[in-house]
């Protein structure tokens, strides 16, 4: 029964950062329709961001995350304007897209290999190891706070999206961008506000994973793969959504150590990831998986 | 980031200090290392030696260390006017290769290096994997291959002739934490039988320490392996894993990782409120970086087990004199075993060399097949026995991390340098 | 009894392959330079590891970044038959093809459902799996001590030679299924599936034929590689870096046209050797900024610059099916 106990707190730790990651991603899909698979080069630059922070500076990563998440937000809104706005948008645009992302991936990868070298980082609190007893099981005090930032994150982003102006335009804009030009609503703006959102959101989770972990330039890919799954799982415009498909991501890879050895759990989420693709294909995005 | 070339610098200078006519390609050296256009026939003066290692890449920061090791080898060596083959003092050049951690890479280096830049004998790289692909190349080109970086058996049971390793098998590093322990067992300070709990990264170093742990349980069978998990680099949650290990409640601990997984596991355990009567990370645990990412309490008495220690220079001679040239070189700082096995490679090489007489590859092979010399390695001796394929099986150091923050060698007997303790003090809260 | 060539060779074509393969198959009789004959055999296997790529990736337009999966299948294939059954080297290799090819259709037949971007995410967790559970999977791969084949002195120097004929068989292979006209009904395929299918071009079972020689050919490749290198492991083999390399070269050297990826594979060679000396860590960051150019503004990449300049030069000349343009 503890052990049960111990799993089931595991994955909910883990889930909060899952869904953190998942999250920009989604939102750029919604509303773009872009596969941003330059995802992993920035959750790895946020890592690398929160890092040099930390050891530069003595700044505190959960300080840092504000200022992280700004810088991720104004690289977001340089990489649309420069580049990805000079694609055909929709499913015309779909690989393309992909690839100009991933290339911006690997040139990101070769940038902080040649600041920082391909070393192995680790971000070093002191309490780092501090752990809390509730009822008899120990939380790490580490893991909790990354927990606590990303719900506070996602609470964040449902008031947006459902309180302000620009979140309602978002959302306009991801379901009809044609009748939004006609209501008004600067649909290129929007569209380069979101990327920058997005890409916030995945520096902010960035700075949150390397809290917990080193890190290195090639840092970024398997996160990348789990956002998908989560994203494509539960879809996008709901925060409850990505949530629960966090969770039951998380769940699962935890859990599988109970019926795999435990070096094959690292391969469940790319298993689910294409089993999902393959069985549930309309899913919450719809028929756009198709063609 | 130029490619090095300070060893060509410093031989230049090394030759003119020694009044000897300097070759012609001497210190026109190529400052791109190895661009095949410079030439690279060696002149009669000159032995032209050859290698790669992971400069850049995943196994970057070894690498360099290794490169320090080697250079130190080579300036020493071009110090006293070269090295001396058959009464002629000849300088020794290194061509060194970024390999980049990849595979292919070190192997189709190796083909340029002896077809292009026309080396005479090859020094290895670092990584099991790429000495082991690196070592296809030298056996096929008939060109001794002596290498520090290589430590599986799978290496050495293929009947080459060429390759010379000296790095003892990964198994025997988990006997010698094995061997301690033991003592500790038959002294009454831990249970007989022990339980075990292994974990181990699922790379050619990890399954070498499983089957060195399983196989000593099985042999003297006073051991239980109750947990037998591996996992994949890179992990970012152990906490199922580590659940495994804390309700297998085992006596000893013995995992095998790299750096980042180690520091990211114990973080785990250490928060998990997991304690077990003996704890080691393999090769891990003595290191500095490990102490400073996880601070000094959470590596109390942590064992590890690895090639070479500063702490041998306490007792063996020759391993003092390689403290003391590192030391002057590198501002007091201290070497870990990547510098004095890439050191004690070159030298190797250099002492067969002069002991054939001649720079002929069949009669330098010879000579390091039959080696015999005084070496910093523990046990103090180098030999390459051609029962186990030319690799050494020369024993690891045994430290163990202490509170006070030093990690002193506390097995094999003669090189010990302070006494171990089991069960952890730590645990028994 | 009179040759009959299929109407859509053009006998030019044919005639340009085999002259350059015949020179290249002689070349080691005009110089000695041993280091450069085995790039070359590298470059020859690169070439054909793309140009198979492209069947998928280019013709179909399902962009694949997990191809390694059968590279590595394949090569661990041909590697255990020559090790455990003794099979001599060329038969290993189509074994092992064939068992790549079918590892293919068993992962490629349901996903090949899916459009564009999905298709490509679903490669990437397929090449990982495939990699993780193959590193498992001891009595295959040797698990992550790899395996070692037992060294033939002089097999690295002939593999030049079956380097040009794999190179060429792939270049061949590439020519057919782009004129005949099979290779329209792939175009249909790639440009609107569904329409395709109403014109009555049975698209599952072509893009099923594509994914079993795309995966079929990449696998010979992984055999060939084994026996160059007579080691590998599986931590190399189904890296996911190798799976990049061949979208770098493909859409660098142009996606979707006949020998676009060759060109893209060759020009990987040549940055790598002039790079590896000086700025070997460079070429990643290089050949990402070469990619986000080539998206940007020239998608047929160095191929459909190649054809912009020759077009500039002789506006006359009719370069239509060389690129294959839609």
């Amino acid at each position: 029964m503890e052990r049960f106990v111990e799993l089931l707190i595991a994955a909910i730790l883990l889930a909060g950062l899952y869904a953190t990651m998942a999250y920009g991603l989604g939102l750029i899909y919604g509303v773009l329709r872009i596969v941003n698979l330059n995802h992993g080069g920035i959750i790895m630059a946020g890592a690398y961001a929160g890092w040099w922070m930390h050891s530069q500076l003595g700044i505190d990563p959960y300080l840092s995350l504000v200022p992280v998440a700004a810088a991720g937000f104004v690289l977001g809104m340089v990489i649309y304007l420069l580049l990805v706005k000079r694609l055909p948008r929709g499913a015309a645009g779909g690989v393309q897209s992909l690839l100009l992302l991933f290339g911006v991936w690997l040139v990101l990868r070769n940038v902080a290999y040649l600041m920082f070298s391909g070393n192995d980082q680790t971000l070093r609190t002191s309490y780092a190891t501090r752990a809390l007893d509730v009822h008899g099981v120990l939380i790490s005090v580490n893991r909790l706070a990354v927990f606590g930032v990303a719900l506070l994150i996602l609470a964040f982003l449902h008031l947006l999206l459902t309180r302000t102006y620009l979140g309602k335009a978002i959302r306009a804009v991801a379901q009809n961008p044609d009748s939004c030009t006609l209501v008004g609503i600067p649909v290129e703006r929007i569209y380069a506000l979101t990327f920058g959102l997005g890409t916030a959101l995945a520096a902010a989770a960035g700075l949150l994973g390397a809290a917990l972990v080193p890190f290195s330039p090639s840092f970024g890919a398997s996160e990348l793969l789990k956002s998908f799954v989560v994203v494509v799982l539960g879809g996008l415009g709901s925060v409850a959504g990505t949530a629960l498909a966090a969770l039951i991501l998380a769940l699962v890879e935890v859990f599988a150590i109970l019926v795999l050895p435990a070096y094959l759990t690292a391969a469940v989420g790319f298993v689910l990831l294409v089993l999902v693709l393959v069985l549930r294909p309309g899913g919450l995005f719809g028929q756009r998986v198709l063609g | 980031m130029p490619n090095y070339r300070p060893v060509l610098f410093l031989c230049a200078l090394a030759v003119a200090a020694c009044k000897q006519q300097s070759s012609p390609n001497g210190a026109g050296a190529p400052q791109a290392g190895g661009a095949s256009t410079q030439a690279a026939a060696p002149s009669g003066n000159e032995i032209l030696i050859g290698a790669t290692l992971p400069l850049t890449g995943s196994e970057s920061r070894t690498g360099g260390f290794y490169k320090e090791g080697y250079e130190l080898a080579f300036e020493e060596a071009n110090q006293k006017c070269g090295i001396d083959v058959g009464g002629k003092k000849m300088q020794v050049r290194l061509t060194l290769l970024d390999d980049t951690s990849a595979q292919a890479t070190a192997a189709s280096l190796a083909d340029r290096l002896i077809n292009s830049d026309k080396v005479q004998f090859l020094l290895g790289t670092y990584a099991t994997n790429l000495v082991e692909a690196q070592s296809v190349v030298a056996e096929q080109n008939a060109i001794p291959y002596v290498n520090g970086g290589g430590a599986a058996t799978a290496i050495y049971k293929r009947g080459y002739k060429w390759v010379f390793g000296l790095l003892a098998p990964v198994e025997l590093l988990a006997e010698s934490i094995m061997k301690w322990v033991d003592t500790e067992q038959q002294a009454g300070k831990l249970p007989k039988p022990a339980t075990i709990a292994l974990l181990w990264e699922n790379t050619s170093h990890g399954k070498d320490f499983r089957k060195g742990v399983t196989e000593w349980a099985d042999k003297t069978k006073n051991y239980k392996v109750v947990v037998d998990e591996s996992f994949e680099l890179a992990g970012k949650d152990f906490s199922a894993l580590l659940g495994q290990v804390k309700a297998a409640k085992a006596d000893l601990f013995l995992a095998d990782a790299h750096l980042p997984d180690y520091i990211t596991m114990q973080r785990q355990y250490v928060t998990a409120g997991l304690c077990n009567k003996v704890q080691s990370y393999g090769a891990r645990g003595a290191e500095k970086q490990a102490a400073e990412s996880l601070g000094k309490k959470n590596v109390e008495y942590i064992l590890s087990a690895v090639w070479w220690s500063a702490l041998l220079a306490e007792k063996n001679p020759e391993a003092k004199k390689f403290v003391d040239l590192f030391k002057a070189k590198y501002g007091g700082r201290s070497p870990e075993w990547y510098q004095a096995l890439g050191y004690e490679t070159a030298r190797a090489l250099f002492t067969a060399i002069t002991q054939a007489g001649s720079t002929d590859r069949e009669q330098v092979k010879q000579k390091l097949a039959a080696l015999k010399i005084p070496s910093l390695l523990p046990g103090g001796e180098l030999t390459f026995p051609a029962e186990f394929g030319q690799q050494t099986h020369a024993p690891f150091v045994v430290q163990q991390n202490l509170p006070d923050g030093t990690a002193p060698i506390v097995a094999p007997p003669d090189s010990a340098t302070g006494k171990g303790t089991a069960p952890n003090p730590n645990c028994a809260k | 009894m009179k040759l009959r060539w299929p109407t859509w060779v053009r006998p030019r074509a044919a005639i340009g392959l085999l002259v350059v393969c015949a020179a290249l198959a002689m070349g080691p009789l005009l110089h000695d330079n041993i280091y450069w004959h085995n790039q070359l055999t590298l470059t020859f296997l690169g070439i054909a590891a793309a140009l198979a790529w492209n069947w998928l990736g280019g013709y179909l337009g399902q962009v694949s970044f997990g191809h390694a999966a059968m590279f590595g299948v394949g090569g661990f294939a041909a590697a255990q038959a020559q090790i455990h059954l003794h099979v001599p080297m060329v038969p290993a290799w189509i074994a092992g093809g064939v068992l790549a090819g079918l590892f293919a259709l068993i992962w490629g037949h349901p996903t090949l459902r899916l459009r564009g971007p999905y298709f490509s995410i679903a490669t990437i967790g397929v090449g990982e799996a495939t990699r993780l559970v193959c590193t498992y999977w001891d009595a295959f791969t040797g698990g992550s001590s790899g395996l070692s084949l037992p060294m033939q002195q002089n097999l690295k120097h002939q593999l030049y030679w079956y380097g040009i004929a794999l190179a060429a068989v792939a270049l061949a292979g590439s020519y057919a299924l782009r004129r005949s006209p099979l290779g329209l009904s792939l175009l249909a395929i790639k440009s609107d599936v569904d329409a395709a299918g109403d014109v009555g071009v049975s698209s599952t079972r072509l893009q099923d034929l594509v994914l079993f020689l795309s995966g079929g050919m990449i696998g010979i490749c992984g055999g060939f590689y084994a026996s160059y290198f007579s080691y590998i492991e599986p931590g190399n083999m189904f890296g996911f870096d190798r799976s990049i390399s061949w979208v770098l070269t493909g859409v660098i050297g142009g996606i979707g046209t006949i020998a676009g990826p060759a060109f893209g594979a060759v020009v990987f060679v040549l940055l790598q050797q002039s790079l590896i000396a000086s700025y070997p860590q460079l070429y990643l960051g290089l050949y990402g900024m070469l990619l986000v150019l080539v998206i940007l503004f020239e998608p047929l990449g160095l191929t459909g610059l190649a054809l912009r300049v020759l077009h500039r030069a002789r506006p006359d000349l009719s370069v239509t099916g060389v690129a294959g343009e839609d």
